[in-house]
């Protein structure tokens, strides 16, 4: 007998843990639960993202220590900290198309395995050029945001990916506060050991690069691309429909609102990743700390984000309940404006608990403000989405914190200028226009041949 | 409301505790003291192996003014070559600020009948790689500085020695960086593979008669 090929196999069936919609995409989010696929693919793929902000970070809270190694000086630390973290804006790009090309989980494994090597090297390092370059090449496992928000959005409706994008992604910048405190603790723990400060620094970089590593195996061995099953085999079944990168690229960047959103994204996230790059050495040098009181205080700064950057997403959707779109505006302009103030203090202040106290209020603004950012953006494209995953970034050194505070409130402010047809801006309502519907924005960014052969349906969703 | 309390406390008492301690500039300290070093100008050492003679004494022009003198404390200090870029290691004129001489060499009680004193340091395998001089300061009862001594000028320009650091690298974990790199990369292609044949094998055979 007979048996045709996949099609059979997919329409079948599948009986799955969690309740799910047209699409198989669970609608639910049980935090604590491993229900295969879509649970475990979210806890694959926080994993993996928090094993590279810790890999990413691990150089901050032992730079008192690599600086003395390396004989860095204080433009060299500068440099690296800025290389660090400017890999991720191109490889960010190139992430999206590879998830559309193989999917989500051989792309984030891919990237980490690829950027393994170079925390490796870290214990090869002699120099200051060669610092810059480990550190440029680390950077860019930060792409993996793009695979764990490409995969959620695989796995999860519309209604609940807000919580599962928030919470993942939130729980993956936890990475940056972990590694202050863990980096100091195996750096001590190795020199107790009997080596020598220069080479225990060397050797602490193996736990991290060991985690990155092993993470990946973990999303290539038990995750799974889509709730029906991996890339290849719906692919070449027909089932996933392909699109072309130039289209997708045209309406993502065309778009001036992803523009403004770089921008203000960039004073959230951007400043985030410099607070990372700085505060551990910022606190041993003006307060005279010992490293791992530096990294501990370090540390609360990133590990803030369990609770912050998931509360912003949540918060945005509460504004959204009540006041719509003009609502998530409206909260994101306040938070991170609030954040910019708490920056300016934090440079001012000379007192170490005045420091430590502002820098804790910072920090849940700035995360706050990132997940109100990822309240909005879902909805300025559903073509481009990939695209839109897209952050800037900016170095400043000890009285440059209060120059970035006034930065982030002045490129806050183009918020103002956001409007949506269907939904209004801060300060317009919506048009009342026949066409300023929901249906007609996302429709718009298909042609009309394109809109003709049915292309468009996949941004169509009557889940949302 | 009890944490903006705690907290304004808090800082009160460190504030108070900043301004007890005694605030000693440098520029108030007088050069009494007279340090030779066994390192000549220019002289390269290196990390962990070469050692450091220090000789110090009063300087015969302040005799009887070392009565406040109880302790001698030799430091390994930064020259401005090595200072420069370099915000952790810059001089400050408040002495708890400073950080110039950042290594402690030897401490040693200091008694008017026998002022003179030497030391031989073998140079630490955690000394960076920098150009470096040597100071002496002279503590009262209370630990706060109140002379010193320098093997080079006030300018610190004259008979400054560098250190060749310890690199702390190792065969051992080069070979194992060049390993775990390579296995990384080939565990990926080996992923890719698997995927490909999987691939392969759940495509629809071809259409039979």
């Amino acid at each position: 007998m007979e048996v045709s090929s996949i099609n059979v196999e997919s329409q079948r069936d599948t009986k799955f843990a969690l309740p799910v919609d047209s699409e198989h995409k669970a609608t639910v989010f049980p935090l604590f639960s491993f229900a295969k696929p879509h649970m475990r693919a979210f806890h694959l793929s926080w994993v993996s993202f928090f094993a590279c902000f810790v890999s990413t970070f691990a150089a901050p809270p032992l730079l008192p220590v690599i600086r003395d190694n390396l004989s860095l000086t204080a433009t060299d630390i500068g440099n690296a900290g800025i290389a660090s973290v400017s890999g991720a804006v191109f490889a960010r790009v190139a992430m999206g198309t590879a998830c559309d090309l193989f999917g989500p989980r051989l792309a984030s494994a891919c990237l980490c395995l690829l950027t393994a090597p170079a925390m490796y090297c870290f214990a090869v390092a002699n120099s200051a050029v060669s610092f810059l370059l480990v550190r440029f090449f680390v950077g860019f496992s930060l792409a993996t945001f793009v695979s764990t928000q490409f995969w959620m959005s695989s796995m999860f409706s519309p209604r609940v990916v807000g919580s599962a994008n928030g919470v993942a992604a939130g729980w993956g910048n936890l990475g940056g506060g972990a590694t202050q405190l863990i980096m100091p603790l195996v750096f001590v723990l190795i020199r107790d050991i009997g080596a020598v400060k220069f080479t225990a620094w060397r050797i602490a970089f193996f736990i991290p690069a060991l985690f990155q590593t092993l993470s990946a195996f973990a999303v290539v061995l038990f995750g799974q691309d889509m709730p029906d099953g991996n890339f290849h085999k719906l692919e070449k079944a027909g089932e996933k429909a392909k699109d072309k990168f130039s289209k997708v690229f045209y309406h993502g960047v065309t778009n001036y609102r992803a523009w403004i959103f770089a921008l203000t994204y960039g004073y959230c996230f951007g400043v985030e990743l410099t607070i990372d790059n700085i505060i551990a050495e910022y606190f041993y040098d003006r307060f005279n700390l010992k490293l791992h009181s530096a990294g501990l205080i370090a540390a609360s700064f990133g590990l803030a984000n369990f609770f912050s950057r998931p509360g912003g997403g949540i918060f945005s959707d509460m504004m959204a309940r009540k006041f719509g779109m003009r609502g998530r505006l409206w909260a994101l302009w306040i938070v991170q404006t609030l954040g910019g103030v708490f920056c300016i203090i934090l440079g001012v202040v000379s007192s170490l608990w005045a420091s430590i106290f502002v820098m804790i209020l910072f920090s849940i603004f700035v995360q706050a403000a990132c997940g109100l950012t990822f309240g909005v953006v879902p909805f300025v494209s559903r073509r481009s989405l990939g695209l839109i995953f897209f952050k800037g970034s900016k170095y400043s050194k000890e009285t440059g914190i209060t120059l970035m505070g006034v930065m982030i409130i002045a490129c806050t402010i183009p918020i103002m200028f956001i409007y949506f047809p269907q939904w209004g801006g801060m300060f317009c309502g919506p048009s009342s226009k026949k066409e300023a519907t929901e249906e007609h924005y996302y429709k718009a960014e298909w042609s009309e041949e394109e809109q003709s052969q049915g292309y468009h349906l996949q941004s169509m969703n009557e889940n949302s | 409301m009890a944490a903006p309390a705690i907290i304004l406390a808090t800082l009160l008492v460190a504030c108070l505790t900043q301004a007890c301690h005694g605030n000693v500039l440098f520029s108030s300290l007088k050069r009494t003291l007279v340090v030779t070093a066994t390192p000549k100008a220019g002289e390269v050492l290196k990390g962990g192996e070469d050692k450091v003679t220090v000789t110090w004494s009063l300087n015969g022009t302040y005799k009887g003014q070392d009565s406040e003198y109880k302790t001698v404390k030799v430091k390994l200090c930064y020259s401005p070559i090595s200072q420069k870029d370099r915000g952790w290691r810059k001089t400050e004129d408040e002495l708890h600020k400073d950080k110039t001489c950042q290594f402690t060499i030897v401490s040693r009680p200091y008694s008017a009948s026998a002022p003179k004193g030497n030391f031989t340091w073998t140079i630490e395998k955690d000394i960076p790689q920098a150009t470096y001089f040597i100071r002496a300061y002279a503590l009262n009862a209370k630990d706060d500085q109140v002379a010193y001594g320098q093997t080079t000028n006030t300018g610190k320009t004259t008979n400054l020695f560098t250190v060749n650091a310890v690199t702390g690298r190792h065969v051992s974990l080069d070979i194992a960086s060049v390993c775990f790199s390579a296995f990384s990369v080939v565990s990926l292609a080996f992923f890719f593979a698997i995927e490909k044949r999987k691939a392969k094998k759940s495509s629809p055979p071809p259409p039979q008669m």
